[in-house]
């Protein structure tokens, strides 16, 4: 196990916690939240131009974190057309390959569109983007999206923004089991013992936003979740004890070798 | 020449070019990304590219996502 | 000859450490078990662990199998063979009387097995030849196809469109024992004929499935071999077979050298408590995959072990060529160490609270067979 890095394509990352850039108070308690997270890699969203407010244009400040890469995210497509669309776009004004592949039809409990997902995906890893896609933790789809040539998948832990924890627990091991790409768990996480307990399991990274952004003091729990994430990678891969003891039949099962 | 941009009505006084509208609309080409009436225009063809009377223009940047 | 194992099927960095007990007991209870469960489990330290072994392999097949063992029985068309496996029956240098059968004959074999029960039944050839080619094959196995429910093949390595048009036919499962993991004394074994090529027949499996086959069944052949080492590089070849061809399902067996004509005698013997613990081990690591046993293996060995890991059973089974229609006298691939009938075994079954299954519904919903 020397695996210390997180590899995606071609590329590495020494931290295994990816960030999500919205739903922060304001941007400067956002860059120093990703600056504590110690995370090389953060989601954005494409929005017009507003002449109103130019502030709210991330690209300046975040391109001064040099060690941070970004990957555009698709959402608001509903549908795989307008993912590819949104995803052009997103390596138009990134210039970073990566691309999150979200697809919410649903505007109220933003469930992924596996539908949709997988054939957006399909087009966008032939057209040489290195694809995550986020969808539900579906053991059938997470192959699927392997075959078609994504460089990760993302199974949601829970509802985005629900803080409903790892609720898809037994599903993501099933991914994690057969799959030969990185697993990250991205959406529903609340606290960095869930981060901690998604890396256990072996996943290979987390993706967190709402438990940051929406946390008392963001730039404390940006370090935190930080901290899980690492101690869950380190009790991985120091192989943790047993929950219970074996229970030994009563009557011998093996009295038939003589 | 009249512009919709971003779903608005926008009167361009300039040349036609991107780097004029950008530079009316305050934003940085380098955070900017363009579709015109439903086209990636692609940064490497602005140069070349000029509007027309009439096109529907989006102006596209990043904001906080997750 | 290339002697190196490629990196994802090399047991080596498994077979260099040491297993204590406090690695067996932890593997034992594992929930997430990987290499290093298998190899503490098949090391002496767990010799002495071999009841808890039972107790969690018999746990662990009840929850995914229920109280059920599924019925097979193999159909040997062909003795023709040019290889010189030395431990095999049908070897090109062994004088035993060769037949291949004739489709009319093919047909009378197949309706007796049917009339007995089965519905799943495995052709068996030896070496491509003239007489035992694809188109052979194909025929018979669509004979079987209009017959049974499953039908497997237990042959030659073959090409990927090969295995296709076999998969047309209505074949689902391809057989493939490497023999063993080991380049060296494959070499040695295999001296003569087209097995010798190692790594063709290790790819073979892989073929199959991506040629439309749904099943491959693995196996090494007990005693050829370090029996550590075939049975790491076993589970790591089913491992891998799992995760590239995810809709495809993987099944292991686990034959065993005992006696077979020509008196070859097996380097590595391995006995049965040793065989129990390789069983109770792969149950413990391959929590969902079938795990068979065959006729090889004596009744008293076979009524204590079905439940407890192993899952599959073949019965009344003849290693001879024409051997279910009455005839065919002469000496089969191995000797039969289970000769009960059909209805003994699923009494004994019975006896144990076992259920024995002979699965006939799946073909409905095909399209192809």
């Amino acid at each position: 196990m020397n695996d210390e890095l997180l590899k995606l394509g071609s590329h590495t990352f020494g931290s295994r916690l990816i960030l999500g850039t919205g739903k922060f108070s304001d941007t400067e308690t956002m860059i120093r939240a990703v600056e504590a997270s110690g995370t090389e890699l953060v989601t954005v969203a494409l929005r017009r131009f507003n002449r109103d407010k130019p502030n709210d244009d991330l690209c300046a400040p975040l391109a001064k974190l040099s060690a941070v890469r970004l990957m555009p995210n698709t959402s608001g497509a509903i549908n795989a057309k307008e993912a590819v669309r949104a995803a052009q776009l997103g390596r138009e004004l990134s210039g970073s390959p990566f691309v999150k592949v979200e697809i919410h039809p649903n505007p109220h409990h933003l469930m992924p569109d596996p539908v949709e997902t997988y054939f957006a995906a399909k087009e966008l890893a032939a057209d040489g983007f290195l694809v995550l896609p986020y969808i539900p933790a579906d053991p059938v789809l997470a192959k699927k999206l392997e075959d078609v040539g994504c460089a990760a998948v993302m199974p949601l832990g829970a509802a985005i923004g629900s803080g409903g924890g790892l609720s898809t627990l037994e599903m993501i091991k099933l991914i994690i089991r057969d799959s030969n790409i990185p697993v990250i768990v991205d959406a529903g996480l609340r606290a960095p013992s869930e981060a901690a307990c998604a890396m256990e399991m072996g996943c290979a990274a987390v993706l967190v936003n709402s438990a940051i952004a929406a946390a008392q003091d963001p730039v404390a729990m940006a370090e935190a979740f930080a901290l899980g994430v690492q101690t869950g990678f380190e009790a991985r891969q120091a192989g943790l004890m047993l929950q219970s003891e074996f229970a030994v039949a009563t009557s011998p099962l093996t009295s038939f070798l003589s | 020449m009249y512009l919709t941009v971003n779903g608005e009505p926008h009167e361009h006084r300039g040349d036609g070019t991107v780097s004029a509208l950008l530079a009316e609309l305050g934003t940085e080409p380098a955070h900017t990304a363009l579709t015109v009436n439903g086209n990636l225009v692609f940064s490497k063809d602005w140069e070349i590219f000029k509007f027309s009377d009439g096109d529907t223009v989006e102006v596209l940047t990043f904001v906080g996502g997750g | 000859m290339k002697t190196t194992l490629p990196e994802w099927i090399d047991p080596a960095p498994w077979l260099a450490r040491e297993y204590r007990v406090v690695d067996v007991e932890h593997a034992i209870g594992t929930e997430s078990p990987d290499e290093s469960t298998l190899a503490a489990l098949l090391s002496p330290a767990a010799a002495e662990f071999l009841e808890p072994m039972a107790a969690r392999a018999q746990a662990i097949t009840r929850r995914h199998f229920g109280q059920t063992i599924q019925l097979y029985i193999p159909l040997y068309l062909s003795s023709y063979c040019s290889n010189g496996c030395a431990y095999c029956g049908f070897a090109s240098d062994r004088h035993t009387d060769r037949h291949t059968l004739p489709f009319d004959a093919v047909e009378k074999e197949l309706d007796s097995i049917k009339t007995m029960g089965f519905e799943e039944i495995l052709l068996l050839t030896g070496e491509r030849s003239s007489r035992a080619d694809i188109d052979y094959l194909r025929t018979c196995v669509r004979l079987a196809a209009d017959r049974f429910h499953t039908v497997a093949i237990e042959v030659f390595p073959m090409e990927q469109d090969e295995y296709h048009m076999l998969a047309e036919a209505g074949c689902v499962s391809v057989t493939m024992y490497q023999e063993t993991y080991d380049p060296e004394p494959y070499d040695r074994m295999h001296r003569w004929g087209p097995k010798k090529d190692f790594f063709n027949r290790l790819d073979a499996p892989a073929r199959a499935l991506a040629g439309g086959l749904r099943f491959a069944g693995l196996g090494a052949l007990l005693g050829l071999a370090d029996p550590y080492h075939d049975m790491i590089a076993l589970y790591r070849h089913t491992r891998h077979l799992q995760k590239t061809y995810w809709q495809a399902g993987v099944s292991l067996s686990f034959p065993r050298i005992r006696h077979e004509a020509g008196g070859f005698t097996a380097p590595h013997p391995v006995d049965e408590k040793m065989l129990a613990q390789i069983i109770f081990a792969f149950r413990i690591c391959l929590p969902d995959v079938p795990l068979t046993l065959s006729t090889r293996e004596g009744a008293p060995f076979r009524d204590g072990i079905a439940g407890i890991g192993i899952n599959k059973m073949s019965i009344a089974s003849r290693t001879t060529v024409g051997g279910y229609s009455g005839n065919a006298p002469e000496e089969g691939q191995f000797d039969i160490n289970d000769g009960r009938s059909l209805e003994t075994f699923q009494a004994m079954l019975h006896g144990k609270n076992l259920e024995p299954v002979f699965k006939n519904w799946e073909k409905l919903y095909r399209l192809t067979a």
